[in-house]
């Protein structure tokens, strides 16, 4: 194994780690727990990029330098690391450290499946030529920014379902601990929004690469289609709440049904007859 | 009557139920297309009745099928007519400048929005008027007894930025339909060495010949040291008239245009065979090269004979590289091997050419053959395509980025500000709205209260 794969898997214990101590401030309501957290996540991410720099050196070594973006397994730990990011720039925004419970575990799946899923092999490959383009890895990066943003959308709605009904006299555990629905919507719309941005432009990058490799900007490929199909889905949320105003459950239960697209758009589509699936 | 058709069709052309239902039936048909498999040809094959239902309903080509495209129209329907409807109120909204002196604004505002100055009051007015002259681009001032409203607002185009989007997607939707009627995708495998005017077009099975010849002078493939290939070339002439118009290497990610068709490097492959160096001896002269793939013929004048190589087999019988050539003269019409391994085989079989005189490569007398060897030869596999709503297609992509931006980015803000004579002192206070970023606005009339602040030295 290379010096690369190792920190990296090791970086997947951190996150779990992080994800406990989220949970813990969440259960108890206490500070440091949360502050513990949030070191710990900085410490995973800034761990993180020193190991994906590495990758990225080491592939240069190996004479197929190119940047750490070109398979399923690079693909899952840029995921988890763009989550991350994501997440504590979220949590400097809002100062408020209940939602890591919800989000950094996701980072911790997305980094535990690519580093012991037999499925997922962790060699540095070199890229085949169609592979080989500056329109590919903007097209990655804004693919996974948009990924991540739905996945963190996800989390908020689960929370918002956790949340129950917040005028009944009663309220159950979840309910003192969550943070108020009003702004667990308030943040899954502007999470459902960052993402379809970033959708859009790694579609149109997408389409961009495929004009220039593959002699069409469009082949209704399946990754392509599913793409597109995830972005209708949140299309047809955004509009539900611009022009309906839709709101809490209903919001909630749309972005599921979103994330669920996001799901099949990475990985479903390999176990559709296809021509080119790389990720 | 006719006014109420007309009444029945912006509403329901205007609907955003109807976007919801169009957005979510071209899903369900998109996840149908990458379920059924696309572009296969079934005619001929089994026939049944849910064979027959599918292929009816285009089910094995919906990205292109009729109802797809009505889909699109629908859609773009949908689009204009809601814009047109809603076009006047935004217009509205961008271009009338409310009156400065508004009350609404100023109820119930945050008491940090009032500051209590002890300065002169025409001094006060000129530092806002200053400031807002300089961030804000529409301006209004006005005096009323003892109180003098200020009014400055921006953003107004955002309003704009949900037409922009909507229009950038028309754009779109035209490009693609324009691209599906007028253009046209294809196929080409040249042979290194060889020419060729026809592409094979990818839908309906047809073919184009076109008015230039491409000929693929050399193929190469550099590998990894995996054995993954790392790059493949073509380099090609593009020949018009006899003449060669353009020269190039062909490489992936980097396609060739010529006369508006865009050519790619899509795939290679070996021809079956390959490329054989032979050696041609006569008698005791100086033997010649001959380098021949199978099929290939030769004119052998003195003797008046045509020689053809019939088969190229890299592996002959287990005993390696092998040529089968076919001769033929006025008066005999014969075949023989021509094998590389020749003298290891003699020592295993003695007597070969007794045996089997078919592997004597002298049998065509006077000449003697050996096999220097076989060599690989590629064909190119060129995809082609001729699109002319690309650019369109390119357009309305960049435009909807700018939309986006303009819708998600920025707001429109309106600041009011009242100064007015209190006592001794001098009370200001500012208030604002913004069309939806209330976060911004209130960044944005703190920094104008600082503002003003700093310039009377009261910071
Ligand atoms: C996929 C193609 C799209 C179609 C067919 C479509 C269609 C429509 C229609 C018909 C309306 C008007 C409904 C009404 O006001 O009653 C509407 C409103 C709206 N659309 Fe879209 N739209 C599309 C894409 C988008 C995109 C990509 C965005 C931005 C992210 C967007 C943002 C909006 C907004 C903000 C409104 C509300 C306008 C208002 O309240 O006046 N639309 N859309």
């Amino acid at each position: 194994m290379m010096i690369n794969t190792v920190i990296l898997s090791w970086v997947t214990f951190v996150y779990f780690l992080s994800s406990i101590f989220y949970i813990l401030k969440l259960v108890t309501g206490k500070q440091l727990p949360g502050i513990i957290a949030t070191y710990i996540s900085l410490f995973g991410i800034i761990v993180q990029t020193i190991a994906l720099i590495l990758r990225w050196i080491e592939s240069y070594k190996l004479g197929i330098g190119h940047a750490p973006l070109s398979n399923l397994y690079e693909s899952l730990i840029f995921f988890a690391w763009v989550i991350v990011l994501l997440y504590l720039i979220i949590e400097w925004r809002i100062k408020s450290r209940k939602l890591g419970a919800f989000i950094i575990p996701f980072a911790f799946i997305a980094m535990a499946f690519a580093s012991f899923s037999p499925n997922v092999k962790s060699r540095i490959q070199p890229l085949i030529p169609a592979l080989q383009s500056n329109w590919l890895i903007s097209h990655v990066i804004s693919s996974f920014l948009g990924y991540a943003a739905f996945t963190i959308a996800f989390g908020l709605a689960l929370m918002y379902f956790l949340k129950g009904d917040e005028r009944k006299r009663k309220n159950g555990f979840f309910s003192r601990i969550l943070p108020s629905k009003d702004i667990l919507d308030e943040l899954a719309y502007q999470s459902i929004v960052m993402g379809f941005i970033f959708l859009t432009l790694g579609i149109i990058t997408g389409s961009v690469w495929a004009y220039s490799a593959w002699g069409s900007y469009w082949s209704w490929d399946p990754k392509e289609t599913w793409s597109l199909i995830t972005w209708l889905i949140y299309a047809t949320i955004l509009h539900s709440r611009f022009v309906r105003g839709w709101r809490g459950k209903r919001m909630a239960i749309l972005s599921m049904i979103g994330f669920a697209s996001v799901l099949f758009t990475y990985f479903g589509v390999n176990y559709l007859p296809g021509l080119h699936s790389y990720f | 009557m006719l006014s109420k058709i007309k009444n029945l069709f912006i509403s329901f052309f205007s609907s955003l139920k109807l976007t919801i239902v169009l957005l979510l039936i071209i899903a369900i048909v998109s996840i149908l297309g990458t379920v059924i498999p696309q572009g296969v040809d079934v005619s001929g094959k089994i026939e049944s009745d849910l064979l027959n239902t599918f292929k009816f309903l285009q089910l094995f080509d919906v990205y292109h099928s009729l109802w797809f495209i009505l889909l699109m129209v629908l859609l773009s329907l949908n689009l204009i007519v809601c814009s047109l409807k809603k076009a006047p109120a935004a217009w509205k909204l961008y271009s009338i400048i409310p009156s400065p002196d508004r009350k609404k604004p100023f109820e119930n505002i945050p008491l940090d929005r009032i500051l209590r100055l002890q300065k002169d009051k025409d001094q006060v007015i000129g530092i806002v008027k200053n400031i807002l002259l300089k961030k804000y681009k529409r301006f209004r001032k006005k005096d009323l007894d003892e109180i003098t409203f200020l009014y400055g607002e921006k953003g107004a185009f955002s309003h704009f930025g949900i037409y922009i989007i909507h229009m950038s997607i028309l754009i779109i939707i035209t490009g693609a339909i324009v691209g599906s009627l007028m253009g046209f995708e294809g196929i080409m495998n040249i042979p290194e060495g060889e020419s060729s005017n026809i592409a094979r077009l990818v839908r309906h099975n047809k073919v184009k010949k076109f008015d230039f010849t491409i000929r693929c002078d050399a193929f190469s493939i550099e590998y990894y040291s995996n054995g993954m290939p790392k790059e493949y070339r073509s380099s090609l002439s593009f020949i018009k008239d006899d003449k060669v118009a353009y020269q190039g290497p062909l490489l992936v990610n980097h396609p060739i245009t010529f006369q508006d068709i865009r050519f790619y490097q899509a795939s290679y492959g070996k021809m079956p065979g390959g490329k054989a160096h032979l050696n041609v001896k006569k008698g005791d002269e100086n033997p010649n090269q001959l380098t021949a793939m199978q099929n290939d013929s030769f004119y052998f004048k003195e003797e008046d004979a045509a020689i053809t190589i019939k088969r190229v087999e890299k592996n002959f019988m287990n005993i390696g590289p092998a040529v089968l050539i076919a001769v033929q003269t006025s008066d005999a019409d014969f075949t023989f091997w021509v094998i590389k391994n020749l003298s290891r085989l003699k020592s295993q079989i003695p007597g070969l050419f007794e045996k089997f005189p078919k592997f004597d490569p002298g049998s065509f007398k006077p000449y003697n053959f050996t096999l220097n060897k076989i060599e690989d030869t590629y064909y190119t596999g060129i995809q082609l395509s001729y699109d002319p709503g690309v650019s369109i297609v390119a357009t309305g992509s960049f435009i909807i980025i700018i939309g986006i931006f303009v819708t998600f980015f920025s707001s429109h803000k309106k600041i009011w500000v009242r100064v007015e004579g209190e006592g001794e002192q001098v009370k200001l206070s500012v208030a604002g709205t913004s069309s939806k970023d209330p976060v911004a606005l209130q960044r944005e009339i703190n920094n104008i209260l600082k503002n003003i602040k700093n310039e009377l030295g009261e910071a």
